[in-house]
């Protein structure tokens, strides 16, 4: 309430003043305006603050910070099961990145070339899963390998991790295709090249900066993914958010502080590579991930 | 010479959905000619050059390169470059390595390479920016790349496809010039794709005007424009005054007007109606000559351009011509004709072409 009512307080100080005060103020940014966005900001970050300030905490409390260590650091780096489960994490990232952008760049340039009622009704059943609840992709996931009688492994999240990053590679990369000038194709087939010569030297190079991106997209939503990776794990070393689960069902240990420090400094380094990229490709204003421009 | 064409076209059509891009094409092109094809957009001419690079189908007739047939070779198998209109450079090479791309697709040995693409970039003048990207340069650089990058490979036939039409004015005279000279020194067959009725008149051994798919005439730049086969090929190329009438004997009775004096025409009923070209510059307005026919009209306009003075000339109500007179034939201002005075104008019959 005080916040709210601070703009007012310095209105009606002198009469003389008051019409130079006003135009001031409507050049001013609402003082409103920067309360309720700095709320916001807290809102978000407050919480994410307080996990990572206790991953320094020397006691073992969750509520009392003792003193800086790195204590609960170290724990982590000396806790097999975590340290399994991380490298688990890192496998089916990896995995699921390559596949999906091996994927998902070929359904791009399938969609983008194939220019028939098929063709279009394919775009449209591609975006599918982006709007599908994801509990439902992970159960679904789980319905269809128990009824195929695969056994739940790594290796069946990484196959539904694949399945569901298709579709952001493509999207990515379908506007990117589609503005590609079907002339330089041409050009190398007209310098000799074969159809498949003229794609990997001359298409894909053309396309490196949204793949790269959209690669590095995948690896940070791959690697915090919980809901679809949790359906369809089995009980060799289970991937970290869902390592991460069962740990806190059982008590809440600081490693866990530690752990979602580390995940979060991760996840922005990447983010800020994804935006990093594009730029260092000479491309002016480019955001990538988000607009696919 | 070599008496096989470089490029023959034997009755090639190309159907997109229900119409004719191409509509049975004949066409041969010498060895080392620079050919143009001439004509306004979506008569087909570019079609045409995209079924002798190989990368459109044709759905009848065959392509011959040098007396064989290629009609089902995909480009990548053609002895044939192209420059294409929007140069299409590899953006992510550099201009050296974009203009080394086909003779490594070649396999020709590296220090082969190296030397061929240092001559070539000596040739279109670029040897200072070798280690640019494409996107650094102006498009006159560009274009040059292009140029470069196509011909480096010594094709049998070099296939351009507008590749002026994205310069300005003073840039693109100055290319034509260029482009006609590297033809002339490496002695390689151009096919050459443009709308720009002055550009293939300067810069070609032969045009080829096309109009909806069909060649309307082939010759030389003076064939075509001096003896126009047609209506559309008078008309496209340069200005005429275009006007129709009937046929009689060493003249036409234009439909609204007088009757004109024609030069002789064989094949052209007595009676038939035609139609008849002459070309603004071939009016005199002054110093006839014996042997010219001369009519009056009436100035109703003058447009003073510099070295030229366009006049509009009514001959009578609603048949105008458009005249043009070279400045150097009146000293000053005063001296040229103005609007309303009655004028005698003249002309030799044989500039006035009888059309069918």
């Amino acid at each position: 309430m005080t916040l709210l009512r601070l703009p007012s307080a310095t209105a009606p100080a002198r009469p003389a003043a008051r019409s130079r005060s006003r135009r001031g103020r409507a050049d001013r940014k609402p003082r409103v305006l920067i309360a309720v966005t700095a709320m916001f900001f807290a809102l978000l970050y407050l919480p994410i603050a307080v996990v990572a300030l206790f991953s320094f905490n020397s006691k073992k409390s969750l509520t009392v910070f003792g003193g800086f260590s790195l204590r609960w650091y170290r724990a982590f780096v000396h806790d097999d099961v975590m340290i399994a489960s991380l490298g688990t994490s890192l496998r089916i990232s990896l995995v699921a990145m390559a596949g999906s952008v091996v994927l998902g760049v070929a359904l791009a340039l399938g969609l983008v070339r194939c220019r028939t009622r098929l063709g279009s009704l394919a775009g449209l059943i591609m975006l599918v899963p982006l709007i599908t609840p994801e509990i439902v992709t992970g159960v679904a996931s789980m319905l269809l390998f128990k009824g195929l009688g695969v056994a739940l492994s790594t290796g069946t999240v990484m196959l539904a991790e694949i399945t569901f990053s298709i579709s952001y590679v493509t999207v990515i990369l379908r506007s990117r295709v589609a503005a590609l000038n079907p002339e330089v194709e041409e050009a190398a087939m007209d310098l000799g090249a074969t159809r498949w010569q003229a794609v990997r030297l001359v298409t894909l190079p053309a396309l490196l900066p949204a793949v790269l991106a959209s690669a590095v997209l995948i690896f940070a939503l791959v690697f915090d993914d919980f809901v679809l990776a949790y359906f369809t794990t089995g009980v060799d070393p289970q991937p970290l958010p869902v390592r991460i689960y069962s740990a806190i069902r059982f008590g809440v240990q600081p490693t866990i502080n530690a752990v979602g420090t580390l995940m979060l400094a991760g996840s922005v380094a990447l983010i800020a590579l994804a935006l990093f990229i594009p730029r260092l490709f000479g491309r002016r204003g480019g955001l990538d991930i988000l607009s696919g421009e | 010479m070599d008496a096989t064409p470089a490029v023959r076209l034997d009755g090639v059509s190309k159907q997109f959905a229900d119409s004719y891009a191409v509509h049975h094409l004949d066409l041969d092109i010498e060895a080392g000619h620079f050919f143009s094809l001439l004509g306004p957009s979506g008569c087909g001419k570019t079609t045409s050059l995209r079924m002798i690079g190989g990368f459109s189908d044709p759905t009848e007739g065959s392509v011959l390169l040098a007396g064989e047939d290629v009609t089902a070779l995909p480009p990548n198998r053609r002895n044939v470059n192209t420059v294409f209109q929007s140069y299409a450079l590899f953006d992510h090479l550099s201009v050296t390595d974009n203009v080394a791309f086909g003779l490594k697709r070649k396999g020709v040995a590296k220090a082969e390479i190296r030397r061929r693409v240092g001559e070539m970039l000596e040739l279109v003048q670029l040897d200072g920016l070798a280690d640019r990207k494409p996107r650094t340069l102006s498009g006159g650089q560009r274009q040059r790349v292009a140029l470069a990058r196509a011909l480096v490979n010594r094709p049998a036939v070099l296939l351009l496809d507008e590749p002026l039409a994205a310069l300005d004015l003073k840039l693109r005279r100055q290319m034509q010039v260029e482009l006609k000279q590297i033809q002339r020194e490496v002695g390689i067959t151009f096919v050459f794709v443009t709308h720009d009725q002055d550009e293939a008149l300067t810069m070609s051994d032969r045009i080829a005007v096309m109009n909806e798919g069909r060649i309307e005439q082939c010759g030389t730049p003076e064939d075509v424009y001096e003896h126009p086969a047609s209506r559309f090929v008078a008309s496209f190329m340069g200005t005429s005054n275009l006007m129709t009438g009937t046929y009689r004997a060493g003249e036409v009775a234009l439909d609204q007007g007088p009757a004109l004096p024609v030069g002789p025409r064989t094949g052209i009923a007595e009676g038939a109606a035609v139609s008849v070209s002459l070309r603004p510059e071939k009016i005199w307005l002054s110093d006839f000559e014996p042997g010219m026919a001369t009519l009056s009209g009436v100035i109703r306009e003058t447009v003073y351009s510099g070295p030229t003075t366009t006049y509009l000339l009514e001959l009578a109500p609603g048949v105008t011509l458009s005249v043009l007179e070279q400045n150097t034939a009146r000293a000053r201002m005063e001296d040229r004709w103005s609007g309303g005075e009655t004028v005698e104008f003249g002309w030799r019959p044989e500039h006035c072409l009888v059309l069918a």
